[in-house]
């Protein structure tokens, strides 16, 4: 190690907490500026917003959340099981096609079912006419159905990787035992795999409490279209961002639930990954039937419709201009993939070795759990600030430096999920000996911790781009001119009806997103 | 080396804020006009193309929810580069105006292209083109004058038959605050009221979705945007050719008083506009584009692209749209929507109007 290296690890160890702290600052401000809204944002009608708007709004808000977390554990916990334990027809189809729906974006799939099981779609006709039935996905039991298969990816992927790695040998001892193999799920692997299904839980509760375009038109009102009532309908954004402290409320307290869930752990020991068992034939074909129909409902039946709507509307103009949305889409993927990570890396290094800071980081990471539109505003309003000062002669405001900045903060947490969680599994030992060898934290950190990071590096970044590439709200806003990105092309068609020409961009949006998606399928599955 | 360094130079351009070549907002040349617009429409973008085409002013997009772009202006203050504000709605241009957001501006064309009640009267801002929130009904099963007012749609009659969007949505929003400011709060509540009863169901989906509704017969009547209905009619998509072959559309009126008192005010309607931003950069080239969006030609492709009425006299609606003739419209100030928007919702909430 030379000198010169070792002495800029030094000055690097000693400013990383300042860097750090400051950035973080920097990332938690949109939060501060919510948190902070009662002392500079007046609410003119939070007496009618109070009384008629929060109470059935927030009671709307549970039963939905309910009704996606329940289905979307049922839909995605076995199925990893079956993917990782056991052998059977078409298993490696499924390990890539179970984590599809990760590519489309809610909206898109909300409307897609609309058109087929909706109160006019063209399956409803058929069953109709076949059999007298007349089913109707749009309300919210639909809804719930809908964003659970959406959504199942979020706990799949965590579940799955949970069940692959560490379990091999308390299955086998519960096995020598004589435990009965769904004893051996229930009394064993699931238990061992609580902190990453409720990691991947939280997740998706934070993805549907967020959600507004799926919401809005099944006509189910949460939190979030109520802070759209009382910030567009009523004017009073000071409400919206009461409502919106609200929304952080619940959101805090499913953190707290899920912590909860991470106590009490036995750690699995062993990296003996699990043999795939082969199965009686009528066993292993009843486990590819279920994961087909989690399949279809996933992935399926919304790719259907949206392939059906571009052979319907087959022409050049609507695929040309959405060419220069799919550069743009890619083109912001990639910066804010790297933005988080190089964040991200910071940010781990200073959790790793100075517990310390660890709340200034977990705050940094509560922008995933505010709705991407007041996040924007939050933005806004903090960029225009310094906008108005005159100190740079281009504008922050409009600029895609200020999209990457907002998507970082927004997506941070996503990022940070699948590094902390590869750090939780480094043992301490590793750090200790490489400062007993004399390295500075930082150069331990980059010498030992980062290069087994490394496959959570991939994840993330992936996670992230897929995030951005179907992320809409903060992009609408923020852009610059004449800026279009597939899911603002796809939302400004499906606003003005224009469902057929919208399949266009959202059907780029989902090949877009499925090559990540497919990366961090084969990938996960290869470590 | 340290290989989480050779992500600086990445990061850096993230930060370093670079502008699409297209995208600077205060050039000397070429002329360019900076759009902050709500609408979405493809017939919007042919329409811009032409004016530089003619003019060889460029102009430049960015297309976001008008409440959205109101607070980006907001955030802005004096150093948005926008020059042009256009909403789908006359009460968020009434916003913008109290807001500080628009400045006024005088032109003797707009003054003669667009009629009084449809601009601001201090010229802050000129609404563009106009859609009626008319009824859609079955025709096999409901005869052409069984609705003449918004009232009759609280008749006992449509009990079960009535289908409308989501009370969420402006559209509804606005057409609430024309009652209110007719009828007053209580008068337009109980009519609210009296739609939640007759609902065929819940609220769900877009204007379209309500009129396929009824191609499928679940309602008999629907209230909706008379573009969108314009658009089914036009449309050749398989699945809207039930609703299609159904449709037929009604103008209902507003009455002065309570309770069908006269005299009949006329259908409510709502337009898409413009004002000029308080910091336009450009507000020559902003006034050229408002007047040539205002003018004959544009006027036309408004109507026939995107099926909505033209403001300017004189030109020829889509001819889908014709069939069901002309209309008399409310000759509220549209002024008043935005004022009333917040008391809309206050009534839609207290009618339990989802």
């Amino acid at each position: 190690m030379s000198a010169v290296s070792t002495r800029g690890s030094r000055l690097w160890t000693r400013w990383s907490g300042v860097v750090v702290g400051a950035l973080a600052f920097v990332l938690a401000l949109p939060l501060l500026v919510v948190l902070s809204s009662p002392l500079h944002t007046a609410a003119k009608d939070w007496g009618h917003v109070a009384t008629n708007i929060l109470p059935s709004y927030a009671w709307e808000t549970v039963l939905l959340l309910f009704g996606v977390l329940v289905l979307g554990l049922l839909i995605a916990v076995p199925t990893a099981w079956f993917v990782i334990c056991f052998a059977f027809p078409g298993r490696r189809f499924f390990r890539w096609a179970l984590v599809m729906p990760l590519a489309l974006p809610t909206y898109i799939s909300a409307y897609a079912y609309a058109g087929l099981l909706g109160p006019t779609g063209t399956l409803t006709n058929a069953l109709d006419t076949s059999f007298g039935l007349r089913p109707d996905i749009v309300g919210l039991p639909g809804l719930c159905f809908v964003l659970a298969f959406v959504l199942s990816p979020y706990i799949h992927l965590p579940a799955r990787a949970a069940f692959a790695q560490g379990m091999r040998r308390p299955l086998d001892a519960a096995r020598v035992l004589g435990a009965s193999p769904w004893r051996r799920f229930r009394s064993v692997a699931l238990p061992l795999a609580r902190p990453a299904i409720a990691g991947g839980a939280l997740l998706m509760a934070m993805e549907t409490l967020n959600d507004y375009g799926a919401v809005k038109y099944y006509g189910v009102r949460t939190l979030t279209t109520g802070i759209f009532r009382s910030w567009g309908g009523l004017y009073d954004l000071g409400s919206a961002l009461r409502l919106c402290m609200v929304l952080l409320g619940m959101i805090a307290l499913l953190m707290w639930i899920e912590r909860q869930a991470q106590r009490n752990i036995p750690r699995a020991t062993d990296q003996v990954p699990i043999r795939p068992v082969r199965l009686r034939t009528v066993q292993a074909w009843s486990i590819t039937l279920w994961c087909s129909l989690i399949v279809l409902f996933g992935a399926g039946l919304p790719m259907y419709k949206i392939v059906g709507d571009v052979f319907a509307d087959i022409g050049v103009r609507e695929w040309s201009a959405s060419l220069p949305a799919f550069g743009n889409t890619l083109f912001v993927a990639f910066l804010s993939a790297i933005c988080t990570l190089v964040v991200g890396i910071l940010f781990t290094f200073r959790d790793r070795y100075y517990p310390r800071s660890r709340s200034a980081t977990r705050i940094a990471g509560l922008g995933y759990a505010i709705p991407g539109a007041v996040i924007a505003i939050s933005v806004m309003a903090l960029a225009g600030a310094v906008d108005r000062q005159d100190l740079f002669e281009a504008a922050l405001i409009g600029s895609v430096g200020i999209l990457i900045y907002a998507f970082t903060v927004r997506f941070l947490a996503v990022a940070m999920q699948p590094l902390a969680g590869n750090l939780q599994q480094q043992p301490r030992s590793y750090d200790e000996a490489a400062r007993l060898s004399g390295a500075t934290p930082w150069q331990a950190f980059r010498r030992v911790n980062l290069p087994i990071l490394r496959p959570a590096l991939l994840s993330a970044a992936l996670l992230v781009s897929i995030d951005v590439i179907k992320e809409l709200p903060l992009t609408l806003i923020l852009r610059p001119f004449n800026f279009e990105t597939l899911s603002t092309r796809t939302y400004g068609l499906a606003s003005i009806e224009q469902l057929q020409q919208a399949s266009w961009p959202a059907l780029l949006i989902v090949i877009c997103g499925s090559v990540p998606v497919l990366l961090l399928e084969r990938f996960l599955a290869r470590n | 080396m340290n290989k989480s360094l050779l992500f600086l130079p990445a990061l850096l351009v993230a930060c370093s804020s670079p502008e699409p070549e297209t995208a600077d907002p205060i050039p000397v040349e070429p002329k360019v006009v900076n759009l902050y617009t709500h609408r979405h429409y493809d017939t919007d973008k042919e329409l811009f193309a032409a004016f530089t085409a003619k003019t060889g002013i460029e102009v430049n997009v960015v297309q976001a929810g008008d409440d959205e772009l109101m607070a980006r202006l907001e955030a802005e203050g004096a150093k948005s580069p926008c020059d042009l504000f256009i909403t789908a709605d006359a009460g968020r241009l009434g916003l913008a105006k109290t807001r500080g957001l628009l400045q006024p501006s005088t032109s003797e064309v707009l003054s003669q292209n667009i009629p009084a009640n449809l601009r601001d009267p201090e010229g802050y801002w000129y609404g563009l083109t106009m859609r009626a929130r008319v009824i859609a009904y079955n025709k096999n099963k409901v005869k052409a004058d069984a609705i003449r007012t918004y009232d009759d749609l609280t008749k006992a009659q449509w009990k079960g038959r009535l289908l409308v969007r989501s009370s969420e949505n402006v559209y509804n929003q606005s057409l609430m605050a024309a009652l209110i400011a007719h009828q007053g709060v209580e008068a337009a509540t109980k009519w609210a009221k009296g739609i939640v009863k007759n609902m065929a169901r819940d609220p769900k989906g877009g204007d379209t979705d309500q009129m396929l509704a009824i191609g499928d017969g679940l309602g008999d009547i629907a209230i909706v945007n008379s573009y969108y209905a314009g658009k089914l009619l036009a449309s050749d998509e398989p699945e809207k050719q039930k609703a299609k072959a159904l449709i037929a559309l009604a103008f209902p009126v507003f009455h002065a008083g309570v309770d069908g008192g006269t005299p009949i005010i006329g259908t409510h309607v709502n337009v898409s506009g413009g004002g000029v931003a308080t910091h336009a950069p450009h507000k020559a080239e902003a006034m050229e584009l408002l007047e040539y969006l205002s003018g004959t030609e544009a006027q036309g492709r408004f109507a026939e692209g995107n099926k909505e009425y033209p403001v300017k006299a004189g030109v020829a609606m889509a001819k889908e749209l014709e069939a069901f003739g002309s209309f008399t419209m409310d000759s509220l100030n549209l002024e008043a929507l935005g004022r009333l928007n917040g008391d809309a919702v206050k009534a839609l909430d207290a009618a339990g109007w989802r």
